[in-house]
């Protein structure tokens, strides 16, 4: 009974109950003061990388403020970095878009995100922002239309787009005996590939697919899409059906997808499953797998070299002696032959932005010619302006660019309709179950087909 | 706690008129006022969100959906196992691990020599108090492939694993019992302290062992710490989502997702605001049942 | 005899404890050792070498500096209106007698052990609702409230020891209630209230859920947001750092704890305010 111990000691007693009333005054009306934003003051939150050494986007961005600071005087720009893996990062941006309070004034979207964002009314149309801006007609259509919504009216200006292929290491693939010009034709010749460096090269992962809801959009679109869209013939979206506009379901295509996800990982062909369900495994991947040699063959995409670069955190002088790059191909080589996938992010001003104006004026001074192309260049991004595709210091700026640029041609979009990210997320959770074990490749697509239907309101066509 | 039950009389002052009443219960009023804004106004919103279809993105307004969401829950795999995962966190960790490790921990105290008992005391307390996270990140580099335990394991020649993908919710089970062990010690000792050496004793003189002494004398003597205890650990457990987030945020798959961080996933990474609430009321509902059997081992104190 | 056996009975149990600890020690050893390795894994070892450069390398405004200046106005503010609406709620309901006691010591207790974990979520859409989501003061505001049941609790029980008598020779001097609380009550449990402080403040101090929640702002996060998105990233993370950093961020809670123990001859006081 610790009350029948009791000492008198004025002074700490009384103390403590003054101090403390005090200190909450005080730091209830000191915080008071904080929120409230500037009107010369321009928030733009954007994705920091994990990779503590990586600061790409960082060194990017203040190089920008710096340049718009000048050019608007007495204008602020404040830089609101999010520090989460991918699948978090939406999570928070989404959270801060909800409140006028915490609402920045530009924000970058991945454009998977987008149209469930404006369904959601988070976003503004920036129309009558582009309608003033000359450069707008120097951006390619697919790159306008990517941040449409259902609405005709477009809610973000797209900084560049990617593709998907396969790296493989060169020197993995001496050791094992494999050529260092290769070129899968089939799904088979992949995993054949596979299987000999897992033979061949111990100690070296075979093969990266990513995979599950910890990696997030980066598993569905890499790993998931990457299969699914090489096993029709490459006319019709193998995952929304557009002309009945609805979400397909119990598709062959899409066990197979699975099939192969699961060979990967039940054949010991892909990461250690602990490692591959880690968040930051893409970071992993970058950083220090691949400069290490340690990975034979990855399904990734056409961004990864921004990590390598001079200055960047990886270097990695000689990674374009060392990596080879081949397309993906389609399941049984069908025509056309070879699949890639498209995405891109774009900057985005909120609707409870407090500064919209200055945000656009900002974009302003991302996107003029020059600064976009050193983004371009920055991270390994794939042009999606005109007169920068077509300038030969960025087509010459890496190696790499015209392997990635020539699959924009041959390219997929993703059907990234409000209810996308949802489908997302329960293809992912598809893949980590046939990744862990835990259900068998049918199990999962049947509970990827009730869930389909859950998360689209029954939208769904049973193939 | 015995004062407790001893209300002091007010007779000698004054008239207990309403005024007066009112005048009296005045400092109540800060409390009150944020306990009903903050921990009411919640409990309320919980109520009603948890019956609409609230998403974080993907729609324009929500609607009043009845009881949809809880039909969806018990239709939820996902959520059944998180129910199942939750149940085997808590009792292992909970009623097994904490409660018997604290009573031990405690009991062996009354005989161990002084340094030793200051020395394990302290080591248990501060595993306590260090912050979820720090324990979580101790626990996670104790646990992972390249760490302490298996290299103990490796040691003793016995076969090391990943516990954190094999056996994650046992990895986490053991790191809520080092966590949580120092509380139920704390109260343990303090129940054991009010039994009268007298009675210990006589128990000794009449040959009495000391298992015998302990299951016949001292648990049925602090059989109300029991109880208390085991309630608090598991209310505790049952709300346990710093530690799991840091050591395996749920996975691999969802093999240690335990219904605190189902109803994060669902709520936020899902998007489903509505359903993660319902999820959270059923929460709530479960603890507040736990409350009340609390509450009914404590009712002769107020 | 007796002797004898109560000898070898104490050292059997020196020897369970013993094992006890050494099982719990490992986790801490790690960090300990680990701070100050230069080469720091995962496994608990001898360093080879011994290094500030961890700490060096932490100590910046980035890592350190600012999420401890965030979880100290966090929980100082939280703990303080925590402490005082506690003691000004206990007051009544430990010297008064009234009807309404009893149901509200009641519910009181029920709110003690809800989970609170489990209303975050509607707390969060609350707080975007009503504008204080990603504000210190929303924050600190609902680390109060959440902490309020059991401080009134522990609080009303300590106040109870306190006996009648002293404050009645006040009140024959013409003191009123708030004086005799504040110049006999409180001055008399003095150790009761430390408990109640600095229990709120190591709950708060190390909670993560809360916070994660609330706050958005990466400039107002809490050293328990902030560590998790720092080091959250095992990729590529330098364990060392890591360590070093959970050294720094633990050590206030736990020197405050001693400070409390000590004086209270072992933290024994708080086991026996919460058993039955």
């Amino acid at each position: 009974m610790a009350a029948e111990e009791v000492v008198p000691v004025r002074p700490t007693a009384v103390s403590i109950l003054a101090l403390s009333l005090v200190t909450a005054a005080a730091s209830l009306t000191a915080c008071g003061s904080g929120s409230g934003s500037s009107p010369d003051t321009v928030k733009i939150s954007f994705k920091q990388s994990t990779d503590n050494s990586i600061k790409v986007m960082d060194t990017y961005l203040a190089d920008i403020k710096k340049q718009f600071e000048k050019e608007y005087p007495g204008k602020k720009v404040e830089l609101v970095p999010i520090k989460a893996p991918d699948s978090e990062y939406y999570t928070k941006l989404q959270q801060m878009l909800r409140s006028p309070r915490t609402a920045p004034d530009l924000v970058y979207e991945d454009t998977f995100l987008i149209n469930s964002d404006i369904t959601s009314g988070y976003l503004k149309p920036l129309d009558s922002y582009l309608a003033k801006w000359q450069d707008w007609g120097q951006f390619v259509d697919t790159a306008k239309a990517a941040a449409q919504g259902e609405d005709g009216k477009t809610y973000g200006v797209p900084d560049g787009t990617d593709t998907r292929g396969l790296w493989f290491d060169k020197r993995v693939f001496k050791k094992a005996g494999l050529p260092t010009d290769w070129q899968p034709k089939t799904w088979d010749d992949v995993l054949a590939a596979a299987r000999t460096v897992k033979e061949k090269v111990p100690g070296v992962t075979p093969l990266n697919v990513y995979t599950g809801k910890p990696v997030g959009e980066g598993a569905t679109m890499q790993g998931f899409e990457m299969l699914l869209y090489g096993t029709n013939d490459g006319t019709t979206d193998p995952l929304y059906d557009r002309t009945s506009k609805k979400w397909i379901a119990g598709s062959q295509g899409f066990k197979d997808a699975l099939s192969f996800v699961e060979t990967v990982y039940k054949d010991k062909l892909g990461p250690d499953v602990s490692d591959a369900l880690d968040p930051n495994f893409g970071t992993a991947v970058r950083g220090e797998l691949l400069p290490q040699g340690k990975l034979g063959i990855d399904l990734d995409g056409s961004w990864l070299p921004q990590d390598w670069l001079k200055g960047s955190g990886h270097e990695w002088p000689d990674w374009s002696k060392d990596l080879g790059l081949a397309y993906m191909p389609t399941q049984h080589g069908q025509a056309p032959g070879q699949v890639s996938m498209s995405g891109g992010w774009t900057w985005s001003i909120p609707s409870k932005a407090a500064n919209p104006d200055l945000a656009f004026d900002f974009v302003k001074t991302m996107q003029t010619k020059a600064n976009a192309q050193k983004w371009y260049i920055a991270n390994s991004g794939i042009a999606v302006r005109k007169d920068v595709a077509s300038d030969p210091s960025y087509t010459s700026a890496q190696p790499g660019i015209k392997f990635f640029t020539d699959l924009v041609a041959s390219t997929h979009y993703r059907p990234a309709y409000p209810a996308y990210p949802k489908v997302s997320t329960a293809i992912q959770e598809a893949m980590e179950s046939v990744t862990t074990g835990d259900a068998s490749v049918d199990k999962a697509a049947s509970t990827y087909d009730s869930t389909l239907k859950d998360v689209t309101g029954n939208q769904v066509v049973t193939q | 706690m015995r004062q407790a039950v001893r209300q002091p009389g007010e007779r000698s002052v004054g008239h207990p008129v309403i005024g007066r009443r009112l005048f009296r219960a005045l400092p109540l009023t800060p409390a009150l006022v944020l306990l009903l804004l903050f921990l009411g106004g919640p409990i309320v919103y919980c109520a009603w969100i948890a019956f609409t279809d609230l998403q974080l993105t993907g729609q324009a307004h929500s609607s009043f959906v009845g009881f949809a969401n809880f039909r969806a829950a018990f239709h939820d795999d996902a959520f059944l196992n998180a129910v199942w995962l939750t149940l085997v966190f808590t009792v292992l960790s909970a009623l097994v691990g904490q409660n018997t490790l604290g009573l031990a921990l405690a009991a062996l105290m009354r005989r161990a020599s002084k340094p030793v008992r200051t020395l394990t005391g302290g080591i248990v307390i501060t595993a306590w108090v260090l912050p979820e996270v720090v324990a979580g990140f101790l626990l996670y580099a104790f646990f992972r492939r390249e760490g302490t335990l298996n290299a103990i394991l490796d040691f003793l020649h016995l076969p090391s694993q990943n516990w954190l993908f094999t056996l994650p919710i046992l990895a986490v089970s053991f790191a809520n019992v080092w966590r949580g062990t120092a509380f139920s010690m704390l109260v343990y000792s303090a129940a054991l302290d009010e039994i009268p050496n007298e009675i210990e004793e006589s128990a000794e003189v009449d040959g009495a062992g000391g298992w015998r002494r302990m299951w016949h004398i001292t648990l049925p003597m602090i059989r109300r710490s029991i109880g208390t205890n085991l309630m608090l650990n598991t209310l505790q457990t049952l709300s346990v989502f710093g530690l799991i987030w840091v050591m395996t945020r749920g996975g691999p798959g969802d093999r240690s997702q335990t219904l605190p961080l189902f109803m994060y996933e669902q709520a936020f990474q899902n998007s489903m605001i509505g359903y993660g609430t319902a999820v959270a009321l059923l929460l709530l509902l479960v603890g507040s049942l736990f409350s009340v059997v609390y509450m009914r081992l404590l009712r002769t104190e107020v | 005899m007796p002797r004898n056996r109560h000898r070898s009975r104490r050292l059997a149990a020196d020897l369970g404890l013993l094992v006890v600890a050494a099982a719990f020690v490992l986790p801490l050893a790690w960090v300990l050792l680990s701070a100050v390795d230069p080469h720091a894994d995962l496994r608990v070892r001898i360093p080879d070498g011994f290094t500030f450069g961890n700490f060096d390398a932490v100590l910046t405004p980035d890592i350190t500096y600012t999420p401890l200046l965030n979880s100290l106005i966090l929980c100082g503010g939280a703990t303080a209106l925590t402490v005082g609406c506690a003691a000004l709620a206990a007051y009544p309901l430990s010297r008064y007698r009234s009807r309404l006691n009893r149901p509200f010591l009641l519910s009181i207790l029920f709110a003690t052990s809800l989970p609170i974990t489990a209303i975050m979520v509607p707390v969060y859409a609350l707080f975007v609702r009503i504008n204080l989501i990603d504000t210190m003061q929303g924050t600190i505001l609902f680390f109060a409230a959440s902490q309020l049941p059991f401080a009134i609790w522990l609080m009303k029980n300590f106040m109870d020891g306190v006996p009648k008598e002293l404050e009645e020779a006040a009140w024959t001097d013409g003191a009123n209630s708030a004086q005799s609380l504040v110049r006999i009550v409180l001055p008399l449990m003095g150790p009761g209230l430390a408990v109640v402080t600095v229990f709120a403040f190591v709950m708060m101090w190390g909670n993560f859920f809360v916070p994660f929640m609330l706050l958005l702002s990466p400039d107002q996060m809490p050293a328990s947001v902030s560590i998790n998105d720092f080091f959250g990233n095992r990729g590529t993370v330098a364990y060392g750092q890591l360590a070093a950093f959970s050294v720094i961020y633990s050590t206030p809670v736990i020197l405050l704890y001693v400070l409390v123990a000590r004086r209270l001859g072992g933290g024994f006081a708080l086991g026996g305010a919460v058993k039955g």
